[in-house]
């Protein structure tokens, strides 16, 4: 630091520029893709809480809301839930799980507006770098962020001694399920907060968004029981198949890959859709 | 035109009914260092902002390391450094992951020894591996021109480098500027409030008063053009004007209320007859300005850069400040 008043002394003078910086001949953007992807990554498990949290939530879920039928009659409540379970957990986690991907596009827009509220935004699109990067990276990132939950999850049932069927191949394809369900709503929060430098939007959205799409699911009860206007949101709602196909699996062993399908299609659209959003109103402050 | 570093013709930014920038015309040769002098809101870092491609140019042209800011914004983008006003970098990374995540965003594929040269260019060797969270003002700063330079970029754009940093920091930012100029060879644009920091960086200046360019030359040209001396007098009650008109060597009188700026041949020769015909009494501050960047600003304007900057109400700037006293 003494010497910092005399950088002329520190290094010697040069010629005037020597040959342009190496960079690789294509113009894609996957470097820049690799980057932010990283740096979502990093930042989000760098902070400890997010840890904590990641891995309490769901322990809590089970915990608390797993036990809300503890005193049922399993015949009972295989009555009410229409289908043969072990236990209401068992019919529970993939709902949860499900509806836990909900959340993770509330965390990706956040991380945006910090972005922009903080000028890193600015940072990054002083550089070759594209809205469409800067949007699949928060999207990818914060669909990675939501998809740690599963292991935690599944570590967290197996201690309440719930019985998990299904192959390791059924489990592939309904994380895969998982993936786009997380991408799609990352996808869908950023896109409606594209042009917003607000720290409050993202929580104003996420209980329009969350609250009755996590409800009006098949998710934590059967929409067998729901009155027609509900059951049609839920015959539109990919958390819906997305803890259909997880119950299939995980308490008969059995996969129906429609669902799949049409949570892959979801995703696609979300995805498109939100980087042109992005591509037209991602502010940068 | 192929050999200036920055062109603009005519650019202007409006948003609604508001004109931020106004047929702004800018030639920048190459190695050169450019200031943009003017009050807070006159329009610098929109200036910035449709050189560098972060705001669209409602009008007109510009050409920024030898491409069209509009039809080529990635290659201009690959071609310039940016160092913003508040510093902006990851503060949970340390110095070599910002300077990693420089690389990956400028698509840099062999950038190591580079990185390593700047970092012990900047003193910052021994620091590398730290978060930036630790880092003094003075490191983030230099951290930050450190990315800005990574890129062997051909212009460097600096928003008010100096804003809200101590004496000592300011002058070593200054060395610094000058240094990375010279030894680099690349041109710096940038914009400031401070008549001090145009005058002691800048080999060209340009003077800019909301959204206009009033005056543009190097700091010695710009000086020599008033050959005049500024008494700024603020008084009690009002002053007889046309009595002021009257004293010679009084060559014009600007007056707002009980402040007064009279525009003098020399100052050392009006000062006593001012004495003599006004009731010094009723003087409270006198103040004299001899040629400088900020005369040439208020012969322009009648009125000083930082006072020019209190009428407009740039709220950004203030929660930017606010944000930066805060962390």
């Amino acid at each position: 630091m003494s010497h910092a008043s005399e950088p002329g002394v520190l290094y010697p003078p040069t010629v005037v520029e020597e040959a342009e910086i190496a960079r690789p001949a294509s113009t894609g953007q996957m470097s820049q893709f690799g980057g932010l992807y990283y740096r979502e990554i990093l930042r989000t498990f760098r902070n400890p809480w997010v840890l904590v949290i990641t891995v309490v939530q769901p322990f809590m879920w089970l915990a608390f809301f797993g036990s809300s039928f503890a005193n049922v009659p399993l015949a009972d409540l295989e009555a009410l839930l229409h289908i043969q379970i072990q236990s209401y957990l068992q019919f529970l986690l993939p709902g949860v799980l499900s509806t836990s991907m909900l959340t993770v596009g509330m965390f990706g827009a956040m991380s945006t507006i910090q972005d922009k509220r903080f000028g890193y935004m600015k940072r990054i699109l002083l550089t070759p770098t594209s809205k469409a990067t800067v949007f699949l990276s928060k999207a990818l990132g914060s669909a990675t962020r939501g998809l740690v939950q599963v292991p935690v999850m599944i570590v967290a049932a197996l201690a309440f001694g719930v019985q998990l069927n299904g192959s390791p191949l059924l489990w592939a394809g309904w994380v895969a399920g998982l993936v786009f369900l997380a991408l799609g709503f990352s996808s869908l929060f950023l896109a409606v907060t594209a042009s917003s430098t607000d720290w409050q939007t993202p929580g104003v959205i996420s209980n329009f968004i969350t609250m009755p799409l996590m409800f009006a699911s098949g998710a934590l009860f059967p929409s067998a029981n729901f009155p027609t206007w509900m059951a049609t949101i839920s015959n539109w709602n990919p958390v819906t198949y997305s803890a259909l196909l997880g119950r299939g699996i995980v308490v008969s062993g059995t996969a129906n890959w429609l669902y799949l399908g049409y949570l892959a299609i979801f995703a696609a659209i979300m995805v498109t859709a939100g980087t042109l959003v992005a591509r037209r109103y991602l502010r940068v402050e | 035109m192929t050999d200036d570093a920055i062109w603009a013709s005519q650019i202007t930014k409006t948003y609604g009914s508001l004109t931020a920038v106004d047929h702004v015309d800018l030639r920048v040769p190459d190695g050169g260092i450019f200031g943009l002098l003017g009050p807070n809101g006159a329009g610098k870092t929109t200036i910035i902002k449709l050189l560098t491609g972060l705001s669209e140019i409602t009008h007109g042209e510009a050409r920024v390391a030898g491409f069209d800011v509009r039809r080529n914004p990635m290659e201009v983008k690959q071609r310039i450094g940016w160092v913003a006003a508040e510093v902006i970098l990851d503060d949970d990374f340390s110095a070599w992951e910002n300077l990693w995540l420089q690389a990956r965003l400028q698509r840099l594929t062999d950038w190591q020894d580079r990185a390593n040269e700047l970092l012990a260019y900047f003193s910052l060797e021994g620091r590398k591996k730290d978060k930036v969270g630790t880092f003094s003002t003075g490191m983030r700063k230099k951290l930050e021109i450190a990315l800005a330079l990574l890129h062997k970029p051909k212009v460097i754009f600096m928003d008010e480098p100096t804003i809200g940093l101590d004496p000592g920091t300011r002058r070593m930012l200054w060395e610094l500027i000058t240094g990375v100029n010279r030894e680099y060879g690349i041109t710096i644009f940038l914009t400031s409030h401070y008549i001090e920091e145009a005058d002691a960086l800048c080999r060209e200046v340009a003077i800019l008063n909301r959204g206009r360019i009033v005056a543009q030359g190097s700091p010695d040209e710009l000086k020599s053009r008033v050959q005049a001396d500024f008494l700024e007098i603020d008084t009690r009650e009002a002053l007889d004007e046309p009595r002021l008109k009257a004293l010679p060597g009084v060559k014009e009188v600007r007056s707002q209320g009980t402040s007064w700026i009279l525009k003098v041949s020399a100052a050392e020769e009006v000062l006593p007859r001012l004495f003599a015909a006004i009731d010094p009494g009723k003087i409270r501050r006198i103040n004299v300005e001899k040629p400088s960047l900020e005369s040439v600003f208020i012969d322009l304007t009648g009125q000083r850069i930082d006072e020019a900057g209190g009428e407009v109400h740039d709220f950004r700037k203030f929660y930017a400040n606010v944000r930066r006293a805060r962390g």
